[in-house]
């Protein structure tokens, strides 16, 4: 059993000073070596493979100048600790740790190694030699919800996620908002299943949720069971996570949400190679390419691919930010004023859900 | 040339201690034998596996925090199984057992005291001896399989993790993470050796190790155990009642299970998280046979299986093996110790091929 990952980067202005008075010069190196751990099989066709195509993008750009290795299926637990203290010890410089979950083992095994840079995806502790790295994938949900708005005719979509955590919270609300300016009408059904990756579960949450009437699919979890359940019942569609999933379910994906890691893996290799690495804290989309789209399925049609672009394309040129109020929470209660754009503060603290959201057992 | 199974008069006490030293060394050639085929460096991986963690000094902590619970849960089992009380979920009352320790830790947040420990310690016993009373109490008045319900047991406990920590036991500072608060000082286990993570529970594993091959070969308890598992008959002569032997072998291995649940809480988790049961549980039954039911053994048992945990990820690291030969490697040990045991009770004669009798 696996757990928890991702998330989530506190702004506060305390831990924003941390780095700063503890920053440590680190050396010039001739090559680097890097470690990676991943919650998962890098055979998931989603998240961790993701990751796992970051560092193989890293090893393509930077040839002799790099050495990677990486231990798969790590628990989030004192596993992970040891894992990380055997990359610390077979000489990694710089070590990616790349689900929620690790969050305490990388801050009990960086204080361990100062001379190490750690970086934690989607997490929210950072240290002097703790950077922070996310992905804004609600940009995505935003341009998957307006397909899901246009094409759901039941009008109801489910999420599978793993755990109420904001980034997930967030993503529900970024599907739920953008389906409701297409269709008033539509609503979204969560269900959370307590793990990144247990395809017989997403795959159960599937069925079971498809059977309550949704015809959209929608996960934050790792890998494209449930993407194949809705191919096998024949609903409407999903959406690829982490990765373009159509290969799984040719006629079924709508579109996919891709981690695109690379670029900022080559970026923090290239820092520690010219010994200019800081603790980051970085939390990058569509614009950056970190996020990007999956191509189209071949039964969405081509007003719907106008709509979705544009939301795309409003968020890639920052003329489009679906957290935009006015939002309600789910119990009618006004949350954003009309014209109000939610700050990344309050989106990373997210714990309500709008409207249209049902809540969650 | 032919070779038959013969019926040993005695069961082989030789092949008791022969097999599972075969099993390790069968499973080391053949998984090179296999990987090598497959395209990995089979005897590298063998090597980074088995000796690497033996030979690495700076891995030893890892070892003994991932033996610690192994052998605590697997001595426990092993005392049950003598008995034949099949007790497969101990795995849940490992849970049960770290979830008891946790309400004790977060009761007393924020006080000290040297108290808090061994309350949380003796509440993880109870509980997982509760936990373990429920398939004995069935067993002994419905009669119903106690490796189904101690089984089923189990994925209900991990559901009550679920349940606790998304709501009533929630970390405030969590953002929002499903996960109980970091314990405070006095409900950590401490470390035993400065600049280690080596905790309080790895000396404990061994005590419970030596204690429980006491009282298993010097007492009637012990003898009460194994005789019942050997010779039901004869045990009734002798006036054992069974149901008390079911109750005794499932509260013991209970109890021990919620020990290394509280222990593991308190030690290297620190806090409870959905990821807590990680299959101690279930991989301590390999140990608990690897160590021929015999609770030093199980120490033994338990420090080889750490030795393949810890040397997995090492060959990940080192040789790119994919982390399920981990699995591999663990289960062909399984498989070729309980081939092996089949030469407890036979023997491999030659059989010399019959010489014709006059062919008319």
């Amino acid at each position: 059993m696996t757990l928890s990952r991702r998330t989530f980067v506190k702004v506060g202005g305390a831990a924003l000073a941390l780095p700063l008075l503890g920053s440590r010069a680190f050396a010039q190196l001739e090559k680097v070596k890097i470690g990676f751990i991943y919650v998962g099989s890098i055979n998931d066709n989603g998240y961790n493979y993701a990751h796992n195509q970051g560092r193989i993008y890293v090893e393509e750009q930077l040839g002799d100048k790099v050495e990677t290795v990486f231990v798969e299926n790590v628990p989030e637990g004192p596993d992970c600790e040891r894992v990380l203290r055997e990359l610390a010890q077979q000489g990694c410089q710089l070590i990616f740790a790349t689900s929620f979950g690790f969050g305490d083992s990388v801050v009990k095994v960086a204080a361990q190694f100062p001379d190490i840079a750690f970086e934690h995806a989607t997490g929210y502790m950072n240290g002097p030699n703790i950077g922070l790295y996310n992905a804004r994938f609600y940009e995505g949900r935003a341009v998957c919800g307006t397909i899901a708005g246009h094409m759901s005719k039941t009008g109801k979509a489910g999420y599978i996620g793993s755990f109420p955590i904001p980034e997930v919270v967030m993503g529900i609300n970024a599907l739920a908002l953008s389906g409701r300016r297409i269709n008033p009408e539509f609503t979204v059904k969560p269900v959370y299943i307590s793990t990144w990756n247990d395809p017989a579960k997403e795959a159960d949450a599937a069925r079971a949720m498809i059977d309550q009437g949704i015809d959209i699919v929608a996960q934050h979890t790792d890998g494209p069971a449930a993407l194949q359940v809705a191919a096998e019942r024949g609903i409407v569609g999903g959406f690829g996570q982490g990765a373009d999933m159509s290969a799984f379910a040719p006629d079924t994906q709508l579109t996919a949400i891709i981690d695109h890691w690379g670029p900022h893996y080559l970026a923090s290799a290239e820092a520690v190679l010219a010994g200019t690495w800081t603790p980051g804290n970085t939390w990058e989309g569509l614009k950056e390419d970190v996020v990007q789209m999956g191509p189209y399925g071949a039964k969405v049609p081509e007003d719907v691919r106008a709509a979705a672009d544009q939301v795309k394309n409003g968020q890639i040129d920052g003329s489009f930010h679906i957290f935009t109020g006015p939002i309600k929470d789910n119990t009618g209660t006004e949350r954003v004023a009309a014209g109000v754009v939610m700050t990344d503060a309050e989106l990373l603290s997210m714990d309500w859900y709008v409207e249209g959201v049902e809540q969650p057992a | 040339m032919q070779f038959r199974l013969e019926k040993r008069r005695e069961p082989s006490k030789a092949m008791i201690y022969i097999t599972p030293v075969v099993a390790v060394v069968l499973t080391m050639i053949v998984g090179a034998v296999i990987f090598s085929l497959i395209g990995y460096d089979g005897i590298g991986a063998v090597r980074e596996i088995f000796l690497t963690p033996l030979t690495n000094s700076y891995k030893w902590q890892d070892l003994g925090i991932k033996a610690a619970p192994l052998i605590i849960i697997g001595v426990g089992l092993s005392i049950a199984y003598r008995a034949n009380v099949w007790n497969i979920g101990a795995e849940g009352q490992y849970v049960i057992g770290g979830l008891a320790g946790t309400g004790i830790a977060l009761l007393t947040y924020g006080m000290t005291g040297w108290w808090i420990l061994p309350l949380m310690v003796l509440a993880g016993m109870l509980g997982g001896m509760a936990y373990a009373a429920i398939p004995a109490l069935l067993r002994t008045r419905l009669n119903v399989n106690e490796i189904l319900t101690s089984l089923m047991l189990t994925y209900a406990s991990v559901q009550l993790i679920y349940y606790l920590i998304r709501a009533p036991w929630k970390d405030p500072m969590g953002m929002g993470f499903p996960q109980t608060r970091l314990f405070s000082e006095a409900a950590r286990l401490p470390t035993i050796i400065p600049g280690t993570i080596v905790h309080l529970g790895v000396p404990i594993a061994v005590l419970v190790g030596i204690v429980a091959w006491f009282i298993m070969t010097r007492s009637v308890f012990g003898y009460r155990m194994r005789v019942v598992g050997a010779a039901p008959h004869a045990a009734r002569y002798g006036g054992f009642s069974e149901n008390k032997t079911i109750w005794l072998a499932m509260l013991v291995s209970g109890g021990l299970a919620g020990l290394a649940g509280v222990l593991e809480v308190a030690g290297p988790f620190q806090r409870m998280v959905p990821g807590f049961p990680t299959n101690y549980g279930f991989t301590a039954i390999i140990v608990a046979f690897l160590g021929r039911l015999n609770p030093l053994g199980v120490i033994v048992a338990g420090i080889v299986l750490a030795i393949t945990f810890v040397g997995g990820e090492v060959a990940q690291t080192t040789i790119g093996l994919p982390n399920a030969a981990t699995g591999i490697f663990q289960a062909m040990m399984l498989f070729f110790l309980l081939a092996g045991d089949i030469l407890i009770k036979y023997r491999l004669r030659r059989v010399l091929p019959q010489p014709s009798v006059g062919a008319a």
